[in-house]
C-alpha cells in the first residue's frame, strides 16, 4: 500500500518551516523529505567512514551501504545489473562521461542527433565533442506546441550516426516525450540511444528495460535526494566503451610510473573518495519514492499543470508556451509587455518562488522567439491552491503595472 | 508602500516604459549581457574631444535593468569623461550602500536604485550597464579622444 499524497508536504522540513512558501520551482531542485535529511546526518553522525578502503568495522559497512544504493537505482529504473549503475556528481556530469567516450569513436563526417529541446547539459557536451572530431551535429525539430517532430527523426538517422541523445520530459516545455518510439526509430538504425531522464526518474515509472535505452541520466537533487549525486546507467556492451573523466585512486587495478590498468565500469568513472553522504541521501531519496505511487505522482503534477494552464487561458495579459501531447508537471509562460525577471520579482513578494529566465536552453527560446520565460513547476507537495495563489497574484501584477 | 513599490517607483516605471534614447542602431555597440538571465543592451555611446556626447541604447531586459540603463544615458551625456567615470562610481557604490554620508548625488533619480541592496537577487540589473560603461570610459584612457 503506497502513501498517499495528501499531506505528503508535511514531510517536508523546509516546507513545514516556511509554511507560506509557494514553491513552483521544481523542475529546478526538489525540496528534501526528512528521511533523506535524516539519512545524511546520521551518515555523518555515526556511519562516517571512506568506501572500498579500510578493513575496519566502519569502512566496510560504509562500503556495504553505498553499494546497497547501487542496487536500490538499479531497481527504481528496471535495469538488470548493479554493474549497469555508475555514481557522478550529476546529469551533466553523466552525459560529460558518455560524450567524452563517444570522442573515441567519433570520425570525421560522422554524427550525432539531439532535439530542439534539449538542455544545455545535452547539447553542449555533444556540440563540443562534434567540433573536436569535424563531426555534425543535428538537430530534431519541435513544433510549435513543443513536441519533436517525429517524421523528421528518420531522415536524421543514418549510417553515420553515432549517438541520439534526447531529454525523456522537457525542462521548459513539460513535454513527455515517446520514449520508446524514439528508441526503435533509432535502433532501427543500429543508433543507441542516451535517455537525459534528469526531470522524470522518482516523477514517473522510467524503466531502461521498457523503453530499451542504452544509458539513461539524471541527478538525485531533482528527485528528493541530496545535490552533487547523479547516476550513470549504461548498458553492458557499452561498458568497454565508457572512458572515465577523472583519472585518480580507487579505480584502478595496477600502477606503475610508465602506466595504469584501470578497473571495469563503473569503477573505472569513481576514482576519489565519491559523495558517500549523497549516495546514502539518494538511497533515502529512493525509499520515499517507493512509498508512493509513481503513476499516481505523475498523475497529481501534470494535473496541477492542466489546471494552470486552463486558468492562464482566462488571463488574457498571461501566454502559456507550447502545449504538448503528454504533458507533465512544467508550464512555462509570458506575461504582456512585463519581462520575466520583473514577473518574478513580483511573485517573490507574494511568496512564489518560479523560475525565469532561459533555464539553460537557449536555443529552444530563440525557436519560440522569446528571450526569457516564466515558469512554474510543480511537485507532489504542490496543491491545487499552489495554482490558485500564483493567478490570484498574476492579476495583482497587471493591475500594480497598468 | 511595499518594497516591490519602492523597486518599481515611479522612477523606475517611467524609465522602463519610455526610456531616454531608446533606439536601435547599425553601428557596433558596447554590450552589456547578463548570461545568466539573458539581458542583453547595445549602448552607442558617441564620445569626441573627451566628452560624452550621447548615449542611445537598445535591447531586452527587466524594468530594472532598462530603467538603470535609461538612466545612465540621461545623466552621463553632456558630460566629461573624467566626470562620467566619478558618475559611474557613485552609481555603483550606491548600489552597495557605500555613499558617504551627505555626498551630493549627481542625479537624484539615483536613490531609486538604492532599494537593490536589500534585493540582492536585482542589483546584477540595476548594475549591468553601469559596470560595461565604466570598463569603456576606463579603457579610453590609452587613446587619445
Amino acid at each position: 500500500m503506497s502513501r498517499s499524497l495528501t499531506n505528503i508536504k508535511s514531510l517536508f522540513p523546509l516546507l513545514q518551516e516556511r509554511p507560506e512558501l509557494v514553491y513552483l520551482d521544481s523542475a529546478s531542485t526538489s525540496h528534501k523529505p526528512k528521511l533523506v535529511i535524516d539519512a545524511i546526518t546520521s551518515f555523518y553522525s555515526s556511519e562516517n567512514a571512506n568506501v572500498h578502503r579500510g578493513l575496519y568495522e566502519l569502512s566496510s559497512s560504509a562500503t556495504h551501504r553505498y553499494e546497497q544504493v547501487r542496487s536500490k537505482v538499479k531497481d527504481l529504473i528496471g535495469a538488470q545489473l548493479e554493474k549497469e549503475v555508475a555514481f557522478t556528481k550529476g546529469s551533466t556530469e553523466s552525459i560529460n562521461i558518455v560524450a567524452n567516450s563517444f570522442e573515441g569513436i567519433l570520425n570525421e563526417g560522422d554524427n550525432i542527433v539531439i532535439s530542439e529541446m534539449e538542455h544545455h547539459a545535452n547539447l553542449i557536451p555533444w556540440q563540443q565533442v562534434c567540433k573536436k572530431r569535424k563531426a555534425m551535429l543535428r538537430v530534431l525539430p519541435i513544433n510549435s506546441n513543443g513536441d519533436v517532430v517525429l517524421e523528421q527523426l528518420s531522415k536524421l538517422l543514418d549510417k553515420r550516426t553515432k549517438l541520439l541523445a534526447i531529454t525523456h520530459i522537457s525542462n521548459v516545455l513539460g513535454t513527455v516525450n515517446p520514449v520508446r518510439e524514439i528508441v526503435e526509430m533509432a535502433h532501427v538504425k543500429s543508433t543507441p540511444v542516451l535517455l537525459d531522464a534528469a526531470q522524470s526518474v522518482g516523477h514517473m515509472p522510467v524503466n531502461v528495460k521498457d523503453l530499451d535505452v542504452d544509458f539513461l541520466v539524471f541527478s538525485a537533487h531533482k528527485m528528493f535526494g541530496s545535490m552533487g549525486t547523479g547516476i550513470l546507467y549504461a548498458k553492458e556492451k557499452y561498458h568497454n566503451m565508457v572512458q572515465p573523466l577523472n583519472f585518480g585512486g580507487g579505480a584502478i587495478r595496477e600502477v606503475s610510473f610508465d602506466e595504469t590498468t584501470f578497473m571495469n565500469y563503473p569503477s573505472s568513472l569513481e576514482a576519489g573518495t565519491p559523495n558517500v553522504s549523497g549516495v546514502i541521501g539518494l538511497g533515502a531519496a529512493i525509499d520515499f519514492v517507493q512509498q508512493i505511487n509513481l503513476e499516481e505522482a505523475s498523475a497529481h503534477t501534470k494535473q496541477l499543470a492542466s489546471v494552470l494552464r486552463e486558468k492562464l487561458l482566462m488571463l488574457p495579459f498571461v501566454k502559456a508556451v507550447g502545449n504538448p501531447i503528454i504533458n507533465s508537471g512544467i508550464v512555462p509562460f509570458v506575461v504582456d509587455g512585463i519581462h520575466a525577471h520583473d514577473v518574478a520579482g513580483f511573485l517573490v513578494e507574494h511568496q512564489i518562488a518560479v523560475r525565469a529566465g532561459h533555464h539553460c536552453t537557449q536555443p529552444l527560446h530563440k525557436k519560440f522567439g522569446l528571450p526569457a520565460t516564466v515558469r512554474a513547476s510543480f511537485s507532489i507537495y504542490n496543491t491545487e491552491a499552489d495554482v490558485d495563489k500564483l493567478v490570484y497574484s498574476l492579476k495583482g501584477l497587471k493591475k500594480f503595472w497598468s | 508602500v511595499t518594497r516591490l513599490d519602492r523597486l518599481y517607483d515611479e522612477v523606475v516605471k517611467r524609465h522602463s516604459s519610455q526610456p531616454y534614447h531608446y533606439e536601435k542602431r547599425n553601428e557596433q555597440g558596447i554590450q552589456a549581457y547578463n548570461s545568466i538571465c539573458g539581458d542583453r543592451f547595445d549602448l552607442y555611446i558617441d564620445v569626441k574631444d573627451r566628452m560624452v556626447n550621447t548615449i542611445y541604447f537598445h535591447g531586452y531586459g527587466c524594468a530594472v535593468s532598462k530603467a538603470s540603463t535609461s538612466v545612465l544615458g540621461r545623466v552621463l551625456e553632456g558630460r566629461s569623461i573624467a566626470e562620467a567615470k566619478e558618475i559611474c562610481n557613485q552609481f555603483l557604490r550606491l548600489l552597495k550602500n557605500e555613499v558617504i554620508d551627505g555626498e551630493k548625488l549627481y542625479s537624484e533619480e539615483f536613490k531609486s536604485f538604492a532599494v537593490v541592496q536589500e534585493v540582492p537577487a536585482r542589483y546584477d540589473c540595476a548594475a549591468l550597464a553601469w559596470k560595461e560603461v565604466e570598463k569603456f570610459l576606463a579603457g579610453l584612457d590609452s587613446q587619445d579622444y
